[in-house]
């Protein structure tokens, strides 16, 4: 073999070596965590530890449902929020705006998601925080003295307050992908359709949307799965409560990653502690990867068969 | 490659060459609350003993405990109390610094006047954080208008929620109220909020020129509970907490710990004695994040590390 045709083969042979490496760590990760986390899993069935909602660590008790429950109270919030604002934007971006408004609009809302967590989170302290407490509680739990309005909550450090503020952060994410795949939809189908006499927002409806639904599929489930897994914004205004099983918008909520963030560098040295804390990361991998490669594959056929 | 290297580098920690004479390494890691101090004192050490290194890292004090169990570094800074299963696992916790909580209210609370009168007894702070019980200032001070107490406790695992913690009997996984991250971020939200109560570690309450943040005010803590705060309760300045808690009058203050796989021997010995010293006094006093200990107990420890 020349000593090209050598250098050409270990560089490929090197490439390939760092590229399944690469692949590889997300497995090695789950792998590790869950070996970790298997000592707790060990003394207790995994229906205690999902759906009992006494955190007592240092009691022998284990339950993780308030942290799970906390986890989708704010999630859920987040996405009837971010949902139909990002949708209706991104409509707007991409079959309404002037060329030059959406050149200009693009770069801010990519600036958005490059933002560092923490700054939303000051942000949410400063601003969501008395926003919640002032205004939204007292006058929603007044007017709507029902289900989800309810609570005993008047510190403004609130499921809402945590919801706002990660819809504020999925916003970007679901806005350029959903503009992205309606962009990639054919001008001559907006033509056709116009052709027969359908007003623009018809066409949009009609049209446009029933062709990227499963592009607008996709962003929603990446924008959850971001949602899902946002520690720090979320920590710093949710109002992390040990004790309160989050009732209602209003009530505190403790996300699970919130719980891994504040617990594990100091309890880490605690046997069976740090087990049932590896098992919440454990858990949270599984999701947010399931949700993430059910949205990728989506887009994925979106890209092979066209739209 | 790199992998190699930091197991070597890991490995070269482990065995510091000759350690008489005073030249080796010592590698410590743990608690945020006692770096500032640690810091301070491996340079010091290293200006006396040019041969020497100390690394200092920090990253909590559960990563300074499994650190020092595992043998990675050769002491674990801790800023709450041991664990039986850490104990179990040979660690040996030398009692170095200590600190104190302040229970805190924001300086526009309604009841304020009263509250600096009467102070606070600690069954009321138990009925506030443990039990749930009380959640009105009325209750308290005996008005009629609805004023709800607001709890604020940290999200965070920390010394000064597991301290504020020991101080009502329990652990911080008791406490209630509503969770939030980090010492600057309770102060602040104690602040802006006019039915607030909550704790805040020693360091974060008073300024540099010893007086309390703006904003808030240190409620008097009814030890004696005469049901008046007297006096030696109530605390506006720097200076009169430090002797307050120095002379052991002050109830919720904390311990922090160096802890040491075994006994301390050696170069480790050495430093943890320079940390007791009256030069390694003076640098906890300069650094002003903790308190050293009074003289009498660090003649204890010193004692039992011989």
């Amino acid at each position: 073999m020349t000593w090209r045709g050598f250098k050409d083969a270990v560089s490929a042979k090197v490439m390939f070596l760092f590229a399944s490496f690469i692949l590889s760590l997300a497995f090695l990760m789950a792998v590790g965590l869950y070996w970790r986390a298997r000592p707790i899993l060990a003394i207790r069935p995994l229906k205690t530890l999902l759906f009992s909602a006494v955190w007592h660590p240092l009691k022998g008790e284990f339950g993780l449902a308030s942290f799970i429950s906390g986890t989708l109270w704010v999630t859920v919030i987040a996405m009837v929020i971010a949902v139909p604002l990002s949708i209706l934007t991104a409509i707007y971006l991409s079959e309404y705006s002037h060329r030059r408004v959406r050149e200009l609009l693009k770069p801010v809302i990519d600036l958005l998601a490059g933002i560092s967590p923490v700054i939303y989170g000051v942000w949410g302290i400063i601003a969501i925080v008395p926003l919640v407490r002032d205004y939204l509680m007292p006058f929603l739990s007044e007017r709507f003295a029902f289900f989800p309005f309810l609570s005993d909550n008047y510190t403004g450090y609130s499921a809402l307050t945590g919801g706002i503020v990660l819809a504020v952060m999925v916003l970007p994410i679901i806005i350029s992908i959903v503009e992205e795949v309606m962009r990639t939809i054919p001008f001559e189908m907006r033509e056709a359709s116009q052709a027969l006499g359908a007003t623009k927002w018809q066409t949009i409806k009609h049209t446009v949307i029933k062709k990227a639904l499963p592009g607008i599929v996709a962003a929603v489930i990446l924008g959850l799965s971001r949602a899902f897994g946002e520690t720090m914004a979320v920590l710093m205004v949710a109002g992390c409560d040990l004790h309160g099983f989050p009732k209602g918008i209003f009530d505190t909520a403790y996300p699970l990653p919130a719980l891994i963030a504040n617990t594990y560098g100091e309890m880490m040295s605690i046997p069976l502690y740090d087990a049932a804390i590896l098992l919440a990361a454990f858990m949270l991998l599984v999701v947010t990867t399931s949700f993430n490669m059910l949205a990728w594959g989506i887009l994925l056929r979106i890209e092979q068969k066209g739209l | 490659m790199v992998m190699i290297c930091v197991v070597c580098l890991i490995f070269s920690t482990g065995f510091a060459e000759d350690k008489v004479g005073k030249n080796g390494t010592v590698t410590i890691s743990g608690a945020w609350a006692i770096y500032p101090t640690a810091v301070a004192w491996a340079e010091a050490f290293q200006r006396l003993n040019p041969k020497v290194k100390i690394d200092v890292s920090a990253g909590g004090a559960g990563k300074g405990v499994a650190d020092a169990i595992a043998g990675l570094v050769d002491i674990g800074m801790v800023s709450r109390d041991p664990d039986p299963a850490e104990i179990g696992k040979g660690i040996v916790p030398v009692y170095i610094l200590h600190d104190a909580v302040y229970p805190v209210v924001s300086d526009k609370n309604p009841c304020l006047k009263e509250l600096m009168k009467k102070g606070i007894k600690r069954q009321d702070f138990i009925d506030m954080y443990i039990t749930g019980n009380l959640t009105n200032w009325d209750k308290i001070f005996g008005g009629s208008a609805n004023k709800p107490i607001h709890v604020y406790t940290r999200s965070d695992s920390c010394g000064a929620a597991a301290s504020w913690a020991a101080y009502l009997g329990k652990k911080q996984e008791d406490l209630r109220g509503v969770g939030i991250y980090g010492d600057p971020g309770l102060l602040e939200a104690v602040k802006r909020d006019l039915m607030a109560i909550g704790y805040n570690n020693f360091s974060y309450v008073f300024t540099r020129d010893g007086n309390v943040l703006q904003g808030v005010k240190i409620v008097p803590i009814d030890s004696n509970e005469n049901g008046s705060a007297d006096p030696d309760e109530v605390f506006e300045q720097r200076d009169r907490a430090v002797k307050a808690i120095e002379a052991g009058r002050y109830p919720a203050t904390r311990k922090n710990y160096f802890f040491t796989k075994g006994k301390p021997q050696g170069l480790v010995r050495d430093f943890i004695v320079f940390c007791l010293g009256e030069e390694g006094t003076r640098i906890v006093d300069q650094v002003g994040t903790s308190l050293p200990l009074p003289k009498a107990e660090r003649q204890k420890v010193l004692k039992s590390l011989e």
